[in-house]
């Protein structure tokens, strides 16, 4: 797999406050790359840089092979950027936008691909219509339009679905997988964890300036060592069996449901112990860490870094 | 193609403005001679309301798109677009020239009505017409990306471009100035604009027309120049 983009021992400041600091980062041609992190944690400053919006105090940033200082045309060619604020020109209508957009990269007689787009996406009824009369989803899905116009290689999504609906959210995802899967590769920023954990191959986890974790989702999550189980029962209990309660544990309001946690190899032997507890066992339910528990540990919210 | 939109604010308003001054110099002021000059005085203040029309309007077009953009968060399109940094300038500046022409232009379709429709050298016009909405346009540009706010605009507007257009012999000969006002009109860059306009229309004027033209040309150049190094190093649009 080539790589998509590269980043080395890439520095940025503002004023005293060091924003990203010696990152190292390399997403492959085809992945579905997670950035995350807290705010203020470095995530839009290292887009922006990327999209060359900002300076970058030192470091190389090279997009599919193509270094951002050499040639950053070419760089911007390859690159689709969906901003996190909704930025719209009121001026022109969706077909228009797009259309100008196109112009931007030197595409002309394109209306059949951006008629196809407008369709995708939702927008065809609307693409004559004044934008600042667009919903806000809408705009949303306006802007992912313009950003997919010239067929970029590359499509990066800061904040996409923030303030989105529920319903707009799942098919703008639906939209994003085909892309995906068609070979785009992807890069998001999101502060909905779920969906992070959902949609990405590999994750890279940003906190005060500086990358604290990079890795494929499944690795990340298998780093934090927990097991949750929840015990449904069928009658209420008046309390927990004393062999289950070394274990961290929290029974519910009506005494029907206890919640464990617990290391990996302690798993089998809890079970063992559940088993001989005669509980009055309706269902069962064993879930590994989230992705939320890495991000809390790894990231200034989780405390430990304070 | 954005200023065409509105097309009533910013192509039909200036007219109107212009043809008042047109209407109330020209009747009021009609009979008089002007010094050193063979026309009657609505000719010689229609090439100088045209400078004026040219020039306000393509300043305030490149200007307007940029706070405006910078307002609205649209300026990221044009950063995040694979332009070079001259292209970037010429767009915006051609913008310009293209709302500052398109005033002159109506203009001089309206003074049709008071002066008539003949113009001595109508190259050197349309040359000189354009090198002068460049350069209003660039320094639209520069105050654009300067300014934080549109009041930051009208400081350009207000405090520079409208006393330098008054006092740059739209509605006077400076020649006909006492000695040390003609000399220090001379370092009005506005009056050669005017004067090389008025020349183009009537084959008159106070200043040796290569002269206006090399003067302008250069101040062209450097402009340019000096936007495309601005939009190099990302004045006041990257971080």
């Amino acid at each position: 797999m080539s790589v998509a983009i590269e980043i080395e021992n890439l520095n940025k400041s503002y004023g005293d406050l060091q924003a990203l600091s010696d990152i190292n980062l390399e997403i492959k041609k085809g992945e579905f790359f997670g950035l995350l992190g807290p705010n203020g944690a470095g995530k839009s400053t290292l887009i922006k840089i990327l999209a060359g919006l900002a300076h970058k105090d030192s470091g190389q940033v090279s997009i599919l092979g193509t270094d951002i200082d050499r040639n950053h045309r070419q760089a911007k060619h390859k690159l689709g950027i969906v901003p996190q604020e909704v930025v719209i020109d009121p001026y022109f209508n969706p077909f228009e936008a797009l259309k100008l957009q196109s112009g931007y990269f030197g595409i002309k007689d394109n209306e059949e691909r951006i008629n196809q787009i407008l369709t995708t996406l939702g927008l065809a009824d609307k693409k004559n219509a004044y934008a600042r009369n667009l919903s806000g989803g809408m705009k949303r899905r306006l802007l992912i339009a313009k950003a997919l116009v010239h067929d970029p290689e590359i499509i990066v999504l800061d904040e996409p679905t923030a303030g989105v609906d529920v319903e707009l959210r799942s098919s703008l995802w639906k939209y994003i997988r085909r892309l995906n899967r068609q070979g785009k590769t992807i890069i998001l920023t999101t502060h909905y964890l779920e969906e992070a954990e959902a949609l990405c191959d590999r994750i890279a986890i940003l906190n005060l300036g500086e990358i604290v974790a990079v890795d494929s989702k499944e690795d990340l999550i298998n780093s934090i060592d927990k097991k949750i189980v929840e015990v449904k029962l069928s009658e209420q209990v008046k309390g927990v069996p004393t062999e289950l309660t070394e274990h961290d544990f929290e029974i519910d309001e009506n005494s029907k449901k206890l919640s464990f946690e617990l290391s990996k190899k302690k798993l089998k032997p809890f079970l063992d112990k559940l088993y001989q507890s005669k509980l009055p066992i309706n269902d069962l339910d064993i879930s590994s860490a989230r992705l939320e528990d890495v991000f809390l540990k790894l990231t200034s919210l989780g405390g430990e870094n304070n | 193609m954005r200023f065409i939109k509105v097309s009533i604010q910013t192509i039909f308003a200036p007219l109107i403005s212009t043809t008042l001054y047109l209407i109330i110099f020209a009747y009021s002021l009609r009979g008089r001679e002007v010094v050193g000059y063979s026309v009657s005085y609505t000719r010689f203040i229609i090439p100088g309301l045209i400078v004026m029309g040219i020039i306000q309007n393509a300043f305030a077009n490149t200007s307007s798109s940029l706070i405006i953009a910078k307002y609205q968060g649209t300026i990221i399109e044009l950063l995040l677009a694979p332009f070079s940094y001259l292209q970037l300038s010429l767009g915006l500046m051609i913008g310009g020239i293209a709302r500052g022409l398109a005033v002159g232009v109506a203009i001089y379709l309206v003074s049709i009505f008071f002066a008539g429709a003949v113009i001595a050298h109508p190259l050197l016009l349309l040359g000189s017409g354009t090198i002068i909405a460049g350069i209003f346009s660039l320094l639209g540009i520069i105050a654009g990306l300067w300014a934080k706010k549109f009041d930051h605009i009208s400081i350009f507007s207000n405090f520079f471009i409208t006393p330098l257009t008054f006092l740059s012999g739209v509605f006077y000969s400076v020649s006909s100035l006492p000695g040390v006002w003609s000399r220090v009109s001379l370092f009005n860059p506005v009056v050669y604009m005017v004067d090389l306009i008025r020349y183009s229309f009537i084959a008159e004027s106070d200043i040796n027309y290569l002269f206006s033209l090399t003067v302008i040309s250069g101040a062209f150049i450097f402009l340019l120049i000096l936007v495309t190094y601005l939009f190099k190093i990302g004045y006041k649009l990257k971080d």
